[in-house]
């Protein structure tokens, strides 16, 4: 998950003429190449050229784009431990995010994702759609979608897989708009979710 | 030549409210106010305000289309009839209600006559009399042309700090979805923040409606008090000093809290308290969606605003859903201490109705969590004779041995 | 320092570290292959072009204006069709949306500016490009899409391209010219007096695909005047394929169809 910025912002951005410092150049995963993610020994091994962003939501995630987090984002979530939030929170005390605890469900997963989105977002419009068991990382997981309309009011959709292994949380996440794009890339995110190893 | 004349009346009831509003209130304790005499549908006058209502025009087509708008005609119709109670079927026939899904607590209206409920409101007022004090506010603003004469003040003036905080607001950095003030509502539309002046301008036009309608006018004073305990509930738990009033887009800049519920008070018709509040009503025209609201709240992380908020609506009776959302909300912080709670919480709700199978969910969740694990798992197994198809169900069954067969 | 000016120090700071362009605010691509020929008899559907223009105060406040504006739709969408009708292909304005139909035509809208802004952020300008991006760059690979949801939208039955444009305009007061100037003396932040921003893409309505669009945030021509509008949508559709049409239009018109190539364009050779 990355935070949209609405279009009016990026267009008055463009009017400023800010640059984004060197530093947070996003690199390029190669097909075939398998590499870790998110500081972590979760690896993946790409079946398509896909590119790293150069910002991490968070101390154990990082996000992947074919075009752009706007349109296609894969979010690898790798070791969050207990009483550590899904990403880095904006103030720990005036806008602390949900947690994940010692004693979260695989169940309950679904709803920190939710609670995640909810919160980071500010958003009213999130409705999870389904939730099945599934293999993932070689242990008992969950599968789940879901649909939501971000501030700059469109709407996307998301599948993700999430496991507990040695008390900490494992989830990949591909959001995409729900107008061709969640359709058009699933295939390709749900390549790399399976060729995840830890 | 009728547009002028209509006008000159109206700039000299705004000029006498203002003139009105500067005098010691307690001169005024016993001086109900009147609303200004309806004076037909207002055309824009002027650059300036034509601009706003065409970029309104503009931008109510968006709203219409917009994906956030929840368009169910009767929760619609039943706004507009709280909004027709309060300021008058004259006033009120020309206003279009959009109500959306977001959940923070603002309401506004625009010059153009659009008025936009944010769902997060609905969980701060508790009877009709709370919600047309809303709404009449609102509609002050509306009616004194407020927006306008706020578009004209922000323009001038230094605006070295208006700048660096529009810089602010698009430096390339993670994180800063949150946009500065509220330009994160520019979304929706032009919501403005207007000055303390025009807030007690409009504060004294929603008495005024009122007061001339047949709700309770205490109500108004009642409202604002909510409106502040949340904020201080919500710092409280969060460990701050106290609550940060700018960030909440409905008072900031609103008089200090103090000054405002007793003008409030005080300029509220004393012989209409004995009125219905409307509690009864609001409470059925709210039922199919108060589960749905709660859950949007409780889904911010905001353990005191929220739990503060339960109670409030509470007051006039616990419900089924209201102790459900407490559970849900005590089960998601996720302390030891709080499981204790949450258990209790679920089986009241399971008390007041046998049938809610999120409860059932909730309880048998939180007493897994906490090694009570048979009667957990008795409890999720009459989640799934309940819900057998819901989502997630085949993952409960699997923490359930020998669970019901769908 | 208060948060807001601290703020500032930094996005001063940052843009101090790296040379903030002036130059290259301005990039159109068009898809590999695509060519438009003029008098093809194709069909271009145009959706309600988003215009607003108004006055920026010193604070950077959009003025609105609704003279302004309505003047420089009508000349927008006058010279729109005077340009393209001299290609002798018809432009035709998407007729009104209503409920679910209104939904769906917004969403796509929505789309098209998630688009604009991925291929702006990711693919033209510098400093920010993802790796497959410039690797597409270098081929002269410009591949993105709307969907094939697009062939649903109203009007587009009747038609074979669309044509998305938005358009802001947003002139300096003088006030703004004083900070301007302020500002220059500072670290070297660019500080537009005024804001004259477009964007203009067309798609292929059977497939979805974004067959060419050009992003400028540095337009020239005053829109509130016929000619200024003329000059605008000069630029917005300078470079549309097949045409002739040049930013001036005292530039030579006979120049040939094939793009001499630029140092910032991905164009398909013709």
């Amino acid at each position: 998950m990355t935070p949209r910025l609405p279009h009016r912002v990026i267009v008055a951005a463009l009017s400023i003429a800010l640059v984004a410092m060197p530093a947070l150049a996003h690199k390029l995963r190669e097909k075939g190449v398998a590499v870790t993610v998110a500081d972590s020994s979760l690896t993946v091994t790409p079946t398509r050229d896909w590119n790293r962003l150069g910002q991490s939501p968070g101390k154990h995630a990082e996000t992947w784009t074919l075009d752009g987090e706007q349109l296609d984002d894969v979010t690898f979530y790798a070791g969050i431990a207990p009483g550590e939030p899904l990403v880095k929170e904006r103030s720990k005390k005036r806008d602390p995010l949900p947690k994940f605890t010692a004693t979260t469900q695989i169940v309950e997963i679904p709803e920190l994702l939710e609670g995640t989105y909810r919160t980071y977002k500010s958003i009213g419009a999130f409705t999870l759609v389904s939730t099945d068991p599934v293999k993932f990382l070689g242990h008992d997981g969950v599968l789940f979608t879901y649909d939501y309309t971000d501030e700059d009011l469109l709407t996307r959709r998301g599948e993700a897989r999430a496991t507990i292994v040695d008390g900490k949380l494992y989830m990949i996440t591909f959001d995409a708009p729900r107008l061709y794009y969640f359709d058009r890339f699933l295939g390709d995110a749900r390549a790399l979710s399976g060729s995840a190893t830890l | 030549m009728t547009a002028m004349k209509t006008t000159a009346i109206r700039w000299a009831v705004i000029v006498g409210t203002i003139a009105a509003a500067i005098t010691p209130i307690a001169a005024r304790a016993t001086d109900p106010v009147l609303p200004p005499p309806y004076a037909g549908v207002y055309q824009p006058q002027g650059v300036d305000e034509i601009g706003l209502w065409h970029d309104d025009d503009d931008d109510e087509h968006a709203l219409a289309a917009s994906p956030l708008v929840i368009r169910d005609e009767k929760l619609t119709a039943y706004v507009k009839r709280v909004l027709c109670d309060t300021v008058g079927d004259d006033r009120c026939a020309p206003i279009r209600i959009y109500i959306i899904r977001e959940p923070a607590f603002n309401a506004s209206m625009s010059p153009n006559g659009t008025m936009r409920v944010l769902s997060g409101l609905f969980l701060r007022v508790r009877n009709d009399s709370e919600f047309g004090a809303v709404l009449g506010h609102e509609f002050g603003h509306f009616e004194s042309r407020h927006t306008l004469a706020a578009f004209k003040g922000r323009r001038s003036g230094t605006d070295l700090l208006a700048w660096t905080a529009l810089l602010a607001s698009v430096a390339p950095s993670y994180g800063m979805a949150r946009s500065y003030d509220d330009l994160r509502y520019s979304v929706y539309g032009s919501i403005f923040r207007h000055g303390r002046d025009q807030e007690r301008e409009a504060d004294r036009l929603g008495i005024a409606y009122l007061n001339h309608s047949h709700f309770r006018p205490q109500s108004a004073s009642v409202m604002w008090h909510t409106v502040m305990a949340e904020a201080e509930a919500s710092a409280r738990a969060k460990g701050l000093k106290k609550p940060n009033f700018k960030t909440i887009a409905f008072t900031a800049s609103h008089p200090p809290e103090a000054e405002r519920a007793h003008y409030l008070a005080a300029l509220a018709a004393p012989d209409d308290a004995g009125r219905a509040d409307g509690a009864d009503r609001y409470r059925a025209a709210l039922a199919p969606w108060m589960p749905v609201f709660l859950d949007d709240q409780i889904k911010l992380n905001d353990f005191g605003g929220s739990d503060y908020l339960i109670e409030n609506l509470a007051e006039t009776g616990w419900t089924a859903p209201l102790w459900l959302a407490r559970g849900d909300l005590y089960r998601t912080r996720g302390a030891q201490r709080d499981y204790a709670n949450a258990a209790t919480f679920y089986a009241n709700a399971i008390d007041l109705d046998p049938t809610l199978a999120p409860a059932f969910r909730g309880l048998g969740l939180t007493l897994v969590k906490t090694g009570r694990t048979t009667e957990g798992q008795d409890a999720l197994r009459r989640y799934l004779a309940l819900s057998p198809t819901a989502p997630g169900a085949k993952l409960v069954r699997m923490m359930v041995p020998q669970g019901t067969n769908p | 320092m208060t948060r807001a000016l601290r703020s500032f120090v930094i996005a001063t700071g940052i843009a101090a570290l790296v040379a903030a362009p002036t130059t290259a605010q301005e990039r159109s691509a068009t898809k590999q292959g695509f060519d438009l020929p003029a008098n093809s008899a194709k069909r271009i559907l145009v959706f309600r072009p988003s215009v607003r223009v108004g006055a920026q105060s010193t604070g950077g406040m959009f003025e609105p204006n609704a003279d302004w504006t309505d003047k420089a739709t009508r000349n927008i969408a006058a010279s729109l069709t005077k340009l393209q009708s001299t290609l002798g292909n018809t432009v035709v304005t998407a007729p009104e949306a209503y409920g679910d139909d209104a939904q769906t035509l917004q969403e796509h809208m929505a789309l098209f500016a998630a688009v604009s802004d991925a291929v702006i952020q990711y693919q033209f300008f510098k400093g920010n490009r993802l790796p497959t991006k410039k690797r597409d760059n270098k081929a002269d690979v410009f591949d993105w899409s709307l969907g094939t949801g697009v062939a649903s939208l109203p009007g587009a039955k009747d038609a074979d391209y669309g044509l998305f444009i938005y358009n802001r305009d947003a002139y300096g007061s003088t006030g703004r010219k004083v900070l301007q100037v302020l500002a220059a003396l500072g670290p070297g932040l660019a500080v537009k007096s005024g804001e004259h921003l477009g964007y203009a893409g067309l798609v292929d309505l059977r497939t979805g695909d974004l067959l060419w669009l050009n992003a400028d945030a540095a337009m020239g021509g005053d829109v509130r005047d016929a000619e200024g509008s003329e000059k605008r949508v000069r630029q917005l559709l300078e470079d549309f394929p097949g045409s002739t049409i040049r930013a001036t239009a005292d530039q030579p018109a006979a120049d040939p169809p094939v793009a001499a190539p630029r140092p910032d364009t991905v164009a398909a050779p013709r």
